[in-house]
């Protein structure tokens, strides 16, 4: 699938809204890629736009070779499926029904499933790992497991192309990482995927590409790394500098400063007493001499300024001291 | 494993559906036996295998009156009740019925139109009873595909199911309005025509009008089966149906045309029965535990028809001369049925809200 000096937004009126233009990107079977951008920077109308399901408003879209608007939608059901952020109008419906409506575009016209449906079925919920889940209600599921089941009726429609529109909002760490690892093996098993996210540090690791779209710019497009390196991502996501370490997505340091810091010992203490430190508005140095030191070791913080010796058994202490 | 769980939910179903069917049968029956004259039942067998007649007179009333009045409710009972499903799922509202569009408000204007002006022009009473009849019939077909028309031209032009939805209201509201008017300058008797109308009535069909109303009822149904599929898809939303290919334009046109022609055809033969067709979904929903339209379609075509006809056959209960009229006992016996069956369930989940 590719596009060519596509223009995505919506028609108000008799005016266009153009969102973003100029947009030439692509995307090939068995890669996985990232879209990232600020609210309402355009990604949903994009992939809505990508999808089929939403006039560009010039260029086009290709997918293999043909411009979408001149395929059949029943014949496009069978080369791209999406997860939206649409809730469905029936919490009654099973999560196996819900699935089975993935068939939509093979099954014949009363909707009854033929031995090759339930193979992609049973597939797309073996492949998903929610076996457990089949006889459920929707209503039953927590957002991951349904997040899961709606990526599982995705994969029994059967298409080279999975557009995710925010796969992994509300969701906690270890789902999303649980999501995100799914789909890096459905891209695995050589289908393209697309997913228009904001977690950064998640995508940034599994992503093949990121797609990064941003008010007034040209579309950027590139190996992660690539994109961090040049900074590409800093003015993309966070135009307003929050003190943030855009990498790692940390708070660097507040603005208020009480002194250095020289702090020594064991890693793992080290770790956390400076983020301690520096949410107190203390700067930390690992080497260069400072009039104060402190030494962290079994739990003990030894703490050494002007001759006086003390120790503390907690960084709360530690903290309570300083002030 | 699916294959399993697939084979044993037909098996289950396939059970239902016979069970749901002869309990169809049965209440049929029972509704041609009962009535102001009481027919044993073994009359009523007699008459429904065609054998010879022990009393002709029975035979009369079965052949005259009751059976056409109960094939009238069978149809009109299933009828009404999938156009309230097509309607709660296109819409996703479970607030929506059969007559959400206007439909029944357009059929009875047209209705008032021919009893006030008519009665004015003093046309009306000089015919006979069955031509009466007929202009009623048109009068409230023509005021019914009115509105039907101006919904599906704005369909096309709509991409929004919603705003279709309160231009419905609005057609509603404005015939509503007009009906008022006509009746402020009317007499006492052309009022009481009206009201007569407006009560619903199973009963006043011919044979004549009944082959022409089971023909356009069957065909919908037909129709029913087969948008299942699509409506199936819609559950999902507008978005994911559209990318599992379905074609929104067309699908929503034929699901407007199909409830117009069912809620639009039953409105003019038998008045305006409000309360059915918003319900018969969530009856159906509540008791057999499944959004399938596949499933729902048919289920609700039998317990709709069941429901009806019990429900006709309380409103003439034997001893009792009169016959009540049944917009006031469908909504008067179902509503408790529903209440129970919300009581029971405690939590009921007909949006995704948890």
């Amino acid at each position: 699938m590719h596009t060519q000096s596509l223009a995505i937004g919506y028609t108000e009126g008799r005016t266009n809204k153009v969102l973003q233009e100029n947009i030439n990107l692509s995307l090939s079977s068995g890669e996985i890629i990232s879209l990232m951008g600020q609210n309402g920077v355009g990604k949903t109308t994009f992939i809505k736009t990508l999808s089929g399901l939403h006039k560009g408003i010039s260029g086009s879209v290709y997918h293999q070779g043909r411009l979408i608007d001149e395929i059949s939608k029943s014949f496009l059901a069978k080369q791209i499926s999406v997860v939206l952020t649409e809730k469905p109008f029936a919490a009654h419906l099973s999560v196996i029904e819900l699935i089975a409506l993935g068939r939509h575009p093979y099954s014949n016209w009363l909707g009854q499933l033929s031995t090759s449906d339930k193979q992609a079925i049973d597939l797309a919920i073996s492949h998903t790992n929610i076996d457990y889940l089949a006889s459920k209600k929707l209503y039953q599921l927590s957002d991951g497991q349904f997040q899961k089941v709606m990526i599982a009726r995705a994969l029994a429609q059967e298409t080279d192309l999975i557009i995710l529109d925010e796969p992994t909002a509300h969701l906690d760490l270890s789902n999303k990482i649980e999501i995100m690892l799914l789909l890096k093996s459905i891209a695995g098993s050589g289908k393209g995927v697309l997913i228009a996210t904001h977690d950064l540090q998640v995508s940034l690791q599994l992503s093949d590409r990121l797609w990064l779209f941003n008010f007034n710019q040209p579309v950027l497009d590139g190996c992660p790394e690539d994109l961090i390196l040049q900074g590409a991502i800093d003015q993309t996501l966070f135009p307003i500098n929050n003190n943030i370490d855009l990498t790692t997505g940390t708070v660097k340091r507040l603005d208020e400063h009480k002194g250095n810091v020289l702090l020594q010992g064991d890693p793992t203490m080290v770790h956390w007493t400076t983020q301690a430190l520096q949410r107190n508005g203390y700067a930390v140095n690992k080497d260069t001499p400072t009039s104060i030191t402190i030494n962290c070791l079994d739990c003990l913080w030894k703490l050494e300024s002007k001759d006086i010796s003390t120790s503390f058994d907690s960084i709360e202490n530690l903290l309570i001291h300083l002030k | 494993m699916i294959t399993q769980y697939f084979d044993t939910s037909i098996k289950k179903w396939r059970q239902l559906f016979v069970g749901l069917g002869l309990l169809l049968l049965v209440l049929f029956a029972l509704n041609i036996s009962l009535g102001s004259v009481a027919i044993p039942l073994s009359s009523v067998i007699d008459f429904i295998l065609l054998r010879p007649p022990i009393d002709n007179s029975w035979h009369l009333i079965m052949a005259k009156f009751r059976l056409p009045k109960a094939l009238t409710a069978t149809l009109v009972g299933g009828g009404l009740g999938i156009c309230g499903l097509q309607m709660q799922t296109l819409f996703r509202n479970p607030m929506a019925g059969p007559f959400i569009l206007g439909i029944s408000s357009g059929s009875g204007l047209g209705v008032a139109l021919v009893i006030f002006l008519g009665v004015e022009a003093g046309l009306l009473f000089e015919l006979s009873g069955i031509a009466r009849s007929w202009i009623m019939v048109c009068a409230a077909a023509l005021g019914s595909f009115g509105v039907l028309l101006a919904i599906i031209l704005a369909s096309v032009r709509l991409k929004d199911s919603v705003t279709l939805l309160i231009l419905g209201l609005m057609l509603g509201a404005a015939s509503s309005a007009l009906i008022s008017i006509l009746q402020y300058f009317s007499q006492a008797t052309n009022i009481q025509a009206y009201m007569m109308w407006s009560f619903g009535s199973l009963g006043s069909l011919s044979w004549n009008e009944l082959m022409i109303f089971s023909v356009i009822i069957i065909i919908g149904m037909i129709m029913s089966i087969g948008l299942s599929k699509s409506l199936n898809a819609l559950l999902l939303g507008a978005n994911y149906a559209e990318s599992m290919g379905v074609d929104l334009k067309i699908i929503r046109v034929m699901i407007i045309i199909n409830t117009s022609l069912l809620a639009g055809t039953i409105t003019a033969f038998c008045g305006p029965i409000a309360f059915f067709g918003l319900v018969m979904p969530h009856i159906a929903r509540m008791l057999f535990n499944t959004t399938n339209h596949l499933l729902l379609t048919p289920l609700i075509i039998l317990i709709g028809g069941i429901l009806m006809l019990l429900f006709d056959t309380v409103s003439q209960l034997p001893g009792i001369e009169a016959t009540l009229p049944i917009n006031a006992v469908t909504a008067l016996l179902g509503a408790p049925f529903v209440l129970y069956l919300l009581l029971r369930k405690r939590n009921v989940h007909y949006t995704f809200d948890k």
